[in-house]
């Protein structure tokens, strides 16, 4: 294996882009991402907030204690894994992590892998989606992602510009991809627009350095309510209002989740 | 093999190691520093932290080639006033996580040195201790300096 660190983004040529590391290492050691070359992209992202916007290569540690970001992004960096974690990570990175469905982890020929089955959705899916989880079950991880949702982020990649919403998509039997990213697209920043009002709140099986079990993310934003949603649906899922959740599809283990999402949308809606 | 220069706790080691290899590998294996320990090996259990110019990171996920900062590793905190604080509240029972205990709350109070129970709780939950020692913990964090 070799490591390259290129100077600029006009030198990237191929291999498996790195940054923080915290979910590209265990997954190399995990023989599920494969590569000969690895590529540090830490000298060539932007870092850092600089008014309305966030450069992909700033670690959740620092948006944690950022002032000048919304109260819902700054709460869903601060829930968000452990510490150690959060000085590595970046918010880039945070935004592509992989699913922690763990028939997917342990390789199990799934959907995802290109195989032929959700295995979680006959098997245990305690922690699994509740939405949109005809075709893969998995739940996705990312607080960051959700807050991003409600606040109706942009970002700015190498090769285009587009609402956040739009990097996700649902797997299918042609494309079994969960974002839109292409070979070699690298998110440089996110763009907020100016935001009224917004709250994250976080279910966990314990209280610190958990996945969510549901996250909720309101923001007002242009007099509008936005709610961002994470660990319900196999993509960071918004919901067009509270009465959305009653077309929820609970697995059969799952329906619990439906009940903590209620709960939850009209607490962040008081807040609001 | 890959040749990297590693700064740890002030010392210049030139080794060599293959690209893959964690930081922690090359701490305990090639540098012979086995103070750092490597339990759960995929960044959950924090017995790995070692602090890369003064934030603590986990060394079992972080490749050796990718590090470039100062790293600060439990064997360059002996003379710190959190060794002899771990030991009055008896803050230890097998061990084996106390290191990366010691590593993170060296941050903390670098950075805060008053911590209150709540910093403590919120810096200190990267660091796992099987034994269930926690309230010494905070215990000896608390009460550091005294």
């Amino acid at each position: 294996m070799e490591l390259l660190r290129p100077s600029s983004l006009d030198d990237l040529n191929g291999g498996l882009m790195i940054h923080g590391g915290t979910e590209v290492v265990p997954l190399l050691r995990d023989g599920i991402l494969k590569a000969d070359t690895l590529v540090d992209i830490r000298g060539i992202v932007p870092r850092g907030v600089k008014g309305n916007r966030i450069g992909v290569g700033t670690t959740l540690a620092e948006l944690e204690g950022s002032t000048a970001i919304p109260e819902a992004l700054r709460e869903a960096c601060r829930l968000a894994a452990s510490p150690q974690l959060r000085n590595m990570s970046s918010i880039g990175g945070n935004l592509l992590q992989s699913t922690r469905c763990w028939y997917w982890r342990l390789k199990y020929p799934c959907h995802l892998h290109g195989g032929d089955r959700c295995h979680a959705r006959e098997g245990e899916h305690r922690e699994h989606a509740i939405f949109a989880n005809d075709y893969c079950a998995s739940a996705h991880p990312s607080d960051v992602a959700a807050a991003l949702l409600a606040l109706d982020a942009r970002l700015h990649t190498t090769k285009r510009e587009l609402p956040i919403a739009d990097l996700y998509r649902l797997p299918d039997e042609a494309d079994r991809h969960v974002t839109t990213l292409e070979p070699g697209e690298v998110i440089l920043e996110l763009e907020l627009p100016a935001v009224e009002a917004s709250v994250y709140l976080k279910a966990m099986d314990r209280q610190r350095w958990a996945f969510p079990q549901v996250g909720v993310a309101a923001a007002r934003v242009a007099g509008e309510v936005r709610l961002g949603l994470a660990g319900v649906a196999p993509i960071p899922w918004l919901l067009t209002g509270p009465e959305a959740l009653d077309a929820a599809t609970p697995l059969p283990r799952t329906a619990w989740k439906v009940d903590v999402a209620r709960a939850l949308v009209r607490r962040a809606l008081d807040r609001l | 093999m890959p040749e990297l220069s590693l700064t740890v706790n002030e010392h210049r080691y030139e080794v060599e190691a293959p690209i893959e290899m964690s930081l922690a590998h090359v701490l305990r294996e090639v540098v012979g520093l086995t103070g750092t320990k490597i339990a759960c090996n995929e960044g959950h259990c924090g017995a790995c932290t070692v602090q890369v110019d003064g934030m603590p990171t986990l060394s079992c996920i972080t490749l050796a080639h990718t590090v470039s900062g100062e790293i600060t590793t439990i064997e360059g905190l002996r003379d710190h006033p959190l060794i002899d604080a771990f030991v009055r509240a008896d803050a230890v029972q097998c061990g084996f996580c106390t290191p990366g205990q010691v590593v993170s709350a060296a941050a903390l109070v670098a950075a805060n040195p008053s911590p209150t129970i709540d910093d403590i709780r919120h810096t200190m939950a990267g660091n796992i201790c099987r034994c269930g020692t926690y309230p010494r913990i905070e215990e000896a964090i608390l009460h550091w300096r005294d």
